[in-house]
């Protein structure tokens, strides 16, 4: 216990690391899964084919192996293409940036398929009685899509979410600090491995049950008014 | 509006990947570990502290460079040293045949050597003639086995499938000295409870077939003048008395582990 107070510092900031880095993430996995639901749902075939193969790959690989190839690859392929057209010198990949985009991207794939899912199942009829009505398209998805969408979502999205949190665990392969890295760290320094990962354990616990509870009362907000069966 | 936005932050997340050219020739860049104590640990603020630390310290005020020590997780280091995120590693890492194809390495800046231990009172010597017709346990493998089988064939090789094993029939008396790695020896066993009535029996052993060539610092393919200059700095601390100063802080003997083959 004396030894945990005597390193909380390091546990606080790679705490801090890890909620950063998942936010990060769960911004451009948002972005990324909105735009893949709105491709693979659109008329148009190329953005349907881009999509599928997007989810393909992504989904298919394990995120190590393309947080690895991102950060290090990466760094190769663009310092290679640099010193090959003479256009930049040394460029380097920031382990923060790589961290968060790639996670991004890998759980964008994921919520591509809940956000496709949660607007498949709204009926069509209801789509088709707003255009009756008269109502615009933007107007159609404000009022009809998006707040039934959410809650068809919102499930998916907890699910989602949880596994990311606890993926940014990976990142610490490419030397970020977040709390598995600064937890092991002091834990090797200290000779005490099982007590600071039995910390973390309870922080990551913390951190799970706290997004358990903001997403359950979100879900209640989004379902005001439905009876459930 | 929406695509704007989102042009905007796909711009922002391009921009950080590719952050500015670093002025990577002045400042000397080595990746370390924090994770190996007594080599390289971390103090509750977050100061890296160590052997490898303090060696890497050493080199840059020998080699008159500015440094700056990068932390890296041990599985990505080499990695990293290829893309560039540092430009050498100082973090007890072992020259091996298998890395060699990957990087390159300085001349080995500490090898702990093996070393025999046996009972304080015991009557024979750490030679081959003096352990004929002894038992002599080591752990089964590569390293010790090989050693053990090629300079004493005259005693009785008693193989374990760990050095705990081996320590614990060493105290129980089944064997009559062990072979290991003598920081290993000194740490878990001679200066722990069970091996008070025991003792290093003789010198360092430090067979280059057998142990290979110790500790290098990596760095990438081609670097020869950091390498150079890193070896050259290596001998330098040794001579001029930084390196044992460095050593006594940590270990009770030298870890260096004798001349490098050739001298």
């Amino acid at each position: 216990m004396n030894l945990l107070l005597e390193y909380q510092s390091q546990l606080i900031d790679g705490t801090i690391m890890t909620i950063k880095l998942a936010l990060t993430s769960l911004v451009i996995a948002l972005i990324f899964g909105l735009l893949g639901a709105w491709a693979k749902l659109s008329a148009n075939r190329l953005a349907q084919r881009l999509a599928g193969a997007y989810t393909t790959i992504v989904r298919g690989v394990p995120d190590l192996v393309l947080i690895l190839l991102v950060f290090f690859g990466g760094q190769v392929t663009l310092n290679n293409i640099g010193a090959i057209t003479g256009l930049w010198g040394y460029v380097e990949v920031s382990q923060f940036a790589a961290g968060a985009g790639t996670i991004g991207v890998i759980f964008g794939a994921y919520f591509t398929e809940t956000f496709r899912g949660a607007i498949m199942a709204i009926p069509r009829g209801q789509i088709e009685a707003g255009i009756s009505c008269g109502m615009r398209k933007s107007l159609i998805f404000r009022h009809i899509i998006w707040p039934q969408m959410v809650r068809f979502a919102l499930p998916g999205f907890t699910n989602n979410w949880l596994v990311q949190l606890k993926t940014t665990a990976l990142v610490s392969v490419i030397g970020l600090q977040d709390l598995v890295y600064n937890a092991f760290t002091a834990g090797r320094s200290t000779g005490q491995l099982f007590t600071f990962m039995a910390a973390a354990f309870v922080i990551y616990l913390l951190l799970t049950g706290v997004s358990d509870l903001l997403l359950r009362s979100v879900e209640r907000h989004y379902n005001r008014g439905v009876v459930r069966a | 509006m929406f695509r704007r936005t989102i042009l905007s932050s796909v711009a922002a997340i391009a921009l950080s990947a590719v952050a500015l050219p670093l002025a990577a020739q002045d400042t000397l860049r080595i990746g370390v570990e924090g994770a190996y104590p007594p080599f390289s640990s971390k103090e509750s603020d977050g100061t890296l502290v160590g052997f490898d630390i303090d060696i890497a310290k050493a080199l840059c005020a020998e080699m008159q460079r500015e440094c700056e020590l990068v932390e890296q997780e041990w599985d990505g280091m080499i990695p990293a040293l290829k893309a560039r995120k540092f430009d050498a590693i100082v973090a007890s890492m072992s020259i091996t045949e298998e890395r060699k194809r990957q990087i390159d390495f300085s001349d080995k800046y500490y090898k702990t050597p093996a070393r025999l231990v046996a009972s304080k009172d015991a009557d024979f010597e750490g030679t081959p003639e003096g352990l004929a017709g002894k038992r002599i346990g080591v752990q089964r493998g590569a390293t010790h086995q090989c050693y053990a089988e090629k300079l004493f064939p005259d005693a009785e090789i008693v193989l374990y499938g760990s050095q705990d094993e081996v320590f614990r029939d060493l105290a129980l008396g089944r064997v009559d000295a062990q072979l290991s790695d003598s920081l290993i020896a000194q740490e878990s066993f001679l200066s722990a409870e069970a091996g008070a009535d025991y003792a290093f029996l003789g010198g360092d052993h430090t067979d280059v077939e057998c142990y290979g060539e110790g500790v290098g610092i990596a760095v990438r393919k081609g670097e020869d003048a950091l390498r150079e200059d890193l070896s050259k700095a290596i001998a330098a601390i040794r001579e001029n008395g930084t390196y044992a100063e460095i050593n006594d802080t940590y270990f009770p003997f030298d870890i260096y582990g004798g001349r490098p083959e050739g001298e």
